[in-house]
């Protein structure tokens, strides 16, 4: 039987082949080098670094941020929005409801949806202390001098939100009200509730 | 076998690399999506589907709609326009600085620069941002992102378009009545259409003389009335696909696919 076999294939008859072991060419760990180097070029350039809201087209999170739409009512808001969760929401609430013996309330409060914004504007520029009725209920607490440090647009935007969210349908406050008011109160000393109670809209 | 440990661990590695790959970097990636807020906006996006809705979403996918249908909108890349809102003290300087400058098809750099010499020059500019591709705005205002399908159980993607994209059809075809049509008898709102009637979600019923009409009927249009003497009526089946249909909405923008909305004009 075995002669048989090996009668009719003659190509070897030294036994069964071995693997042996080889070096591996130089040119192949090279070229797999290139490749991996190439591979992690194109990955830092186009994956985002795995960053879940990174799509194409667009290539990494700095870009996607760069094409967030800024200008326009609708930026203002966002704007708006944003120094207001910084600066006011932490004793007002994000949800405006204010909190008790830290901050009244904003949504639905009658000295923020006034027709004219002068005295609303006035009240983060100079500060407030005393009594205030707000929404049927007292509130005897003081505010420093909240957006004294904003810039004007900054300020015009929170005003903005705080005069157009949760209910609120009072009218949009431009940078540059906000510069006429701050040019005629700022710097002046915090005003008392009394005060505030006498001031115009 | 010689060195059998080794192609064990070799062909154990290659699929633990995929498995890694294809299965757990997903996971890691996106299991912890949640609801988002819309660009400048206070709305949370995406709401669950109401209730209907998401029966016909089962009622989709027994029905087998994903086979020809697809729900995601491509998006080959992003153009920004610089729009003119005013021309300001100098309108003569502006108009004519504008007349030379690019004003669509920018890139974000690009638009900034304009918009920058066009502020200088005493004008006032917005930047409109807008998504470009083949399937915009036909099938969509924007790509398809992962939050799309945040309340979708089991995802209905679809990988062959026989049919339209569905992504956006809602806001596109806002007509239970059209839609309802269009299962019982595609050609009858859509001339040449391929797709099959799906009529045994509808009942056909015999109107005696003296019935009141059922509130449910479908309502034909004129060149393709309803068999004679009868009303056909959708089964909840073919409300709740219907209804379905009416909640795939991917119109508003996100952070991770943004743009800027075109304002209807009133």
């Amino acid at each position: 039987m075995n002669d048989e076999i090996k009668s009719s294939c003659s190509i070897r008859t030294d036994g069964e082949p071995e693997a042996t072991r080889a070096t591996m060419p130089m040119w192949l760990i090279a070229l797999t080098l290139m490749l991996l180097f190439l591979g992690g070029v194109y990955f830092d350039h186009h994956s985002g670094w795995f960053n879940a809201k990174v799509y194409s087209p667009y290539v990494s999170a700095e870009q996607l941020e760069l094409y967030q739409p800024k200008s326009g009512a609708a930026a203002a808001a966002a704007q708006g929005k944003k120094v207001y969760e910084t600066v006011c929401g932490i004793c007002h609430g994000n949800d405006g409801m204010g909190k008790p013996n830290q901050a009244p309330p904003l949504a639905g409060s009658e000295w923020v949806i006034t027709a004219g914004f002068h005295r609303l504007a006035q009240i983060p520029l100079t500060g407030l202390s005393g009594n205030l009725q707000v929404e049927g209920k007292d509130w005897n607490l003081n505010m420093a001098p909240m957006g004294a440090t904003l810039s004007d647009a900054d300020l015009a935007a929170v005003l903005t939100y705080i005069r157009t969210s949760w209910g609120n349908k009072a009218g949009a406050v431009t940078a540059d009200d906000v510069k006429a008011v701050r040019a005629a109160v700022g710097g002046h000393p915090s005003i008392t509730g009394a005060q505030l109670k006498d001031l115009p809209e | 076998m010689k060195n059998g440990f080794g192609i064990f661990l070799a062909a154990f590695i290659a699929l633990d690399l995929s498995w890694c790959g294809f299965v757990l970097a997903p996971v890691k990636q996106l299991s912890t999506a949640k609801q988002t807020q819309v660009l400048n906006s206070t709305d949370i996006y995406p709401i669950g589907r109401p209730g209907e809705a998401n029966q016909g979403l089962q009622a989709y996918r027994a029905s087998g709609c994903a086979a020809c249908h697809t729900e995601q909108v491509r998006q080959d890349g992003v153009a920004c326009e610089v729009v003119l809102t005013s021309t300001g003290k100098n309108p003569a300087v502006v108009s004519n600085l504008v007349s030379t400058l690019k004003l669509a098809g920018l890139t974000k750099e690009e638009a900034d620069t304009t918009s920058d010499k066009i502020t200088a020059a005493g004008g006032k500019v917005e930047t409109h941002i807008a998504p470009v591709g083949v399937d915009i705005p036909h099938w969509g205002v924007r790509r398809s992102v992962a939050g799309d399908f945040l309340y979708d159980y089991p995802v209905q993607l679809g990988s062959l378009r026989a049919g339209p994209d569905l992504a956006n059809v809602g806001a596109r075809l806002p007509d239970a009545n059209w839609q309802l049509v269009h299962l019982y008898a595609p050609q009858a709102v859509v001339k040449n259409s391929a797709m099959p009637p799906f009529r045994f979600l509808f009942e056909v019923r015999v109107r005696k003389i003296g019935d009141a009409p059922s509130p449910d009927a479908l309502k034909f249009p004129k060149d393709f009335p309803p068999p004679a003497g009868c009303e056909v009526v959708p089964k909840p089946e073919a409300k709740q696909l219907a209804a379905y249909l009416m909640s795939l909405r991917a119109d508003a923008p996100l952070y991770e696919a943004p743009f800027t909305p075109v304002m209807t004009k009133p």
